[in-house]
């Protein structure tokens, strides 16, 4: 199991990430931690009671240059409970790149195959933190251009470690 | 179900032909179709032969969703398909149930649900309707496009219900022991106690993806794998 640090504006967030069930999924997410591809980012999408997904736009709201897609595992029993950490994707369910959410419920209904067939693949969960993502979570949020549920006041990964 | 898999087309017809020819009552409660664009389509066709085909066997019911609340008369003509309202009470044996979509108890998706009080408004739907063919044809494809191409990263849920319109919904309809609905995509058997009355809510899943419909037999509601 290896452990990666975000320390973000409102604190820092300490997530197990589980290589065994999610290993192609794991991989990535440590790949764009080693090059420090989250630090700068913004937690850019928030919902209280369902999630917070960042991992994918600077504080400009400018959407960053990703590596290649990779294989959605979402079917390896990990489920979407509360404090899971688990990878974005578009409507494809191979896309996932590097923009992740933390579940702040217990979001079942995106396990494998979910809404869609394919799930949302779970690949680890914060072991410490929680209290910040909670506070994440009630931030006031707002509509920014063409985004809805944007944090009214940045919430910023600053700097990301292994 | 898309008009162009044909591979969703020929599950539900099998489902027609192996286990809803077995039931003298058929109740479908809405978003049979990804979309449906009004009753002139030329698509679908394979499917209003299956259920006019079947209607000959059984009795069929249709309660429209939030996807094909464009069903019309022309459609029940073809297909022999009773049109029910939002909300319908029927009999399973000794048992009330109230049946419906699901849509109408998400009262905390309070876009949607004005959304939905101005879509489904008599001259939102004629207006719609009346349409050229070649315009909502466009609109079809301008929404299969965008459905097919969403490139959007957004983690999306569909609402749940709200359990005080669930609530009160039970008490309008006097608190019948059984609710059926779908929508939520959240299947499960929910239990309640009104006024010492055992009422369910049973919350029915993707009947693709799941590939299972809710039987009444025997005095019992079961999931049957297609």
């Amino acid at each position: 199991m290896s452990i990666v640090t975000l320390k973000t504006n409102h604190g820092s967030i300490q997530i197990e990430l589980n290589k065994e069930a999610a290993p192609i999924t794991v991989k990535n997410f440590e790949n764009y931690v080693n090059k420090d591809f989250f630090n700068g980012t913004i937690f850019h999408r928030v919902i209280d009671g369902f999630m917070i997904q960042g991992g994918g736009f600077t504080k400009d709201m400018s959407q960053k240059q990703t590596d290649a897609p990779i294989k959605n595992e979402a079917n390896n029993g990990l489920k979407n409970e509360k404090y899971s950490i688990a990878m974005a994707r578009t409507s494809i369910p191979d896309s996932a790149t590097s923009q992740f959410f933390i579940n702040v419920n217990d979001n079942n209904f995106l396990d494998y195959p979910g809404q869609d067939g394919a799930g949302y693949c779970v690949f680890g969960k914060v072991i410490k933190g929680q209290d910040v993502v909670d506070k994440i979570a009630k931030v006031p949020t707002g509509t920014s251009g063409m985004h809805q549920d944007v944090p009214n006041e940045m919430v910023i990964i600053e700097e990301t470690s292994v | 179900m898309d008009d162009s898999s044909e591979k969703d087309k020929e599950y539900f017809l099998y489902f027609l032909n192996n286990h809803a020819k077995k039931f003298p009552n058929i109740f479908i409660l809405g978003d049979l179709f990804d979309w449906w664009p009004g009753d002139d389509t030329y698509q679908f066709k394979k499917i209003i032969s299956g259920l006019k085909k079947l209607s000959k066997k059984s009795k069929l019911f249709f309660i429209c969703g939030n996807r094909d609340y464009l069903i019309g008369k022309k459609f029940a003509k073809e297909t022999k398909i009773t049109l029910l309202s939002d909300h319908e009470l029927i009999q399973l044996g000794n048992e009330s149930a109230i049946i419906l979509h699901g849509d109408t108890l998400c009262t905390d998706d309070k876009n949607y649900q004005r959304f939905r009080q101005f879509s489904r408004a008599w001259i939102s739907k004629k207006g719609y309707l009346l349409f050229p063919k070649f315009l909502k044809d466009y609109i079809f494809k301008l929404v299969r496009k965008k459905s097919n191409n969403d490139k959007s990263f957004k983690v999306e849920s569909i609402m749940d219900v709200n359990e005080d319109s669930v609530k009160k919904l039970f008490k309008k309809y006097n608190y019948p022991s059984i609710m059926i609905h779908g929508h939520t995509h959240r299947p499960k058997v929910h239990r309640y106690k009104f006024n010492g009355i055992n009422s369910e809510r049973w919350v029915l899943s993707d009947w693709y993806k799941s590939g299972s419909f809710l039987s009444w037999k025997n005095g019992k509601l079961k999931n049957i794998k297609i």
